[in-house]
C-alpha cells in the first residue's frame, strides 16, 4: 500500500502540471473521496520524487501567488507503468480471491 | 516567509535533519496549502476559526507532517546522509589543505620579499614574523579550525555526535602529528631558505600531546556545550 500515493500523484500528473492543492483536490474527485490523505503527506512524497527524477518543478504566479507546478519526467512515466502493473497484479490476486476463482 | 503556525515546524525539520532547502519549501507549500483550504472552506460558509481547525485536520498534525518527512531518507542533508564523509573525512581534508596552503603561503612571502622588495636575511624586518606566523597557523590553528568547522555543522544539523568526536580525535592526532620548519639562513646575498615538512607518526612525546588536547579540549568543550543547550532550548514547551 505504501507506493499507492506516488501512483495516483504520477497518475494526476500524466494528465497535466499541477501544483499540491490541485493535486490532493483531484486525488480526492478522481477516487471519489475513497482514498483519503493527510494532505500535508503530498509534499515529502513530492519532494522524494523529484529527488529520484520522477518529477520536476517550476514556479509560476498566479493571481499574484507563487506556486511550484509539478509535472512527470520520462523516468516518471517509467515508474508510473511500473507501478500500474504491479497494482493491477495485485488487483487482479484481490479480485480472484473475493470472487472465489 | 514562514508564519508562526509554521515555524515550529520549519525549526523542527531543522534539527532533525532534513536539508534546509527542503524545508524551506515544504513549509511554503504546506502553508500555502493551508490558506488554499482556509478559503475553501470559508467560500463553504465556515467561520474563520473553523476554517482554520479544519483545514489543520486535513493537512495533518504536525507530528503527522513531520513522520511524513522523516520516512523519506533523501530528504535529509548531505551532512546527515553520508556524516563519515562531512564529519570525518572532509574535516582531514581541510586540515591537510590548511596545512600545505599556510607552507605555501610562508614561503611565498618569504619569495615575494626577497626577489620584489629586495629583503634580505640580514635585515629581514617583519618577514619572520609573518613566516612563524602562518606556521603557526598551520601547526596550532587549522586544526581547531577544521575540527571546529565540522562540530558547528554537526550541532547545526542535529548529526549524531559520534562522528564528529571521531573526526574531532582524528584531525587532532593528525595536526598534532604534523610539524614545519623554515630556515632563513643569511647565507648568499639574499640568504637560504630551507623548510621541511614532517609526519610523526605516532607520535607520543610531550608537545604532540599537549597540541592533540588542546585541539580536542578547544573544540569539544563548546561544541558539547552548545548541543545540551540546543537540547535544552528544545525541549522547552
Amino acid at each position: 500500500m505504501s507506493g499507492i500515493p506516488e501512483l495516483l500523484v504520477l497518475r494526476l500528473l500524466s494528465r497535466q502540471e499541477m501544483y499540491g492543492y490541485e493535486l490532493a483536490r483531484a486525488i480526492r474527485e478522481s477516487t471519489r473521496q475513497a482514498i483519503s490523505l493527510g494532505e500535508g503527506v503530498l509534499y515529502p512524497a513530492l519532494h522524494a520524487m523529484e529527488s529520484r527524477g520522477f518529477v520536476k518543478t517550476r514556479r509560476r504566479t498566479v493571481s499574484g501567488r507563487t506556486r511550484v507546478y509539478y509535472a512527470i519526467t520520462s523516468g516518471g512515466n517509467r515508474r508510473l507503468g511500473e507501478l500500474s502493473g504491479e497494482w493491477r497484479r495485485i488487483a487482479g490476486g484481490v479480485r480472484a480471491l473475493l470472487e472465489g476463482t | 516567509m514562514t508564519t508562526e503556525r509554521f515555524e515550529g515546524l520549519s525549526q523542527r525539520l531543522l534539527r532533525a535533519g532534513i536539508a534546509p532547502r527542503h524545508v524551506k519549501r515544504l513549509v511554503a507549500e504546506i502553508e500555502a496549502h493551508f490558506a488554499d483550504l482556509v478559503a475553501e472552506l470559508r467560500s463553504a460558509g465556515l467561520s474563520q476559526a473553523e476554517s482554520e481547525s479544519q483545514a489543520a485536520v486535513r493537512l495533518g498534525t504536525e507530528e503527522v507532517l513531520i513522520a511524513n518527512i522523516l520516512a523519506h531518507p533523501e530528504l535529509r542533508s548531505w551532512a546527515r546522509q553520508r556524516p563519515w564523509l562531512a564529519f570525518v573525512l572532509l574535516p582531514l581534508l581541510a586540515l591537510a589543505v590548511q596545512f600545505v596552503l599556510s607552507m605555501l603561503a610562508a614561503v611565498g612571502v618569504i619569495v615575494f620579499s626577497t626577489q620584489v622588495l629586495g629583503i634580505t636575511s640580514l635585515h629581514p624586518g617583519p618577514v619572520p614574523w609573518v613566516v612563524r606566523g602562518l606556521q603557526a597557523y598551520g601547526v596550532w590553528i587549522a586544526p581547531v579550525a577544521a575540527a571546529g568547522a565540522a562540530c558547528f555543522l554537526a550541532v547545526r544539523s542535529g548529526a549524531p555526535i559520534i562522528w564528529p568526536i571521531v573526526g574531532c580525535t582524528l584531525v587532532a592526532l593528525l595536526g598534532a602529528a604534523t610539524n614545519a620548519s623554515f630556515e632563513w639562513s643569511p647565507a648568499g646575498p639574499r640568504g637560504v631558505l630551507s623548510g621541511g615538512i614532517g609526519l610523526h607518526f605516532p607520535d607520543l612525546g610531550l608537545t604532540s600531546s599537549l597540541r592533540t588536547i588542546l585541539t580536542i579540549l578547544t573544540v569539544l568543550i563548546p561544541v558539547l556545550w552548545l548541543r545540551r543547550r540546543r537540547r535544552e532550548l528544545s525541549s522547552l514547551p
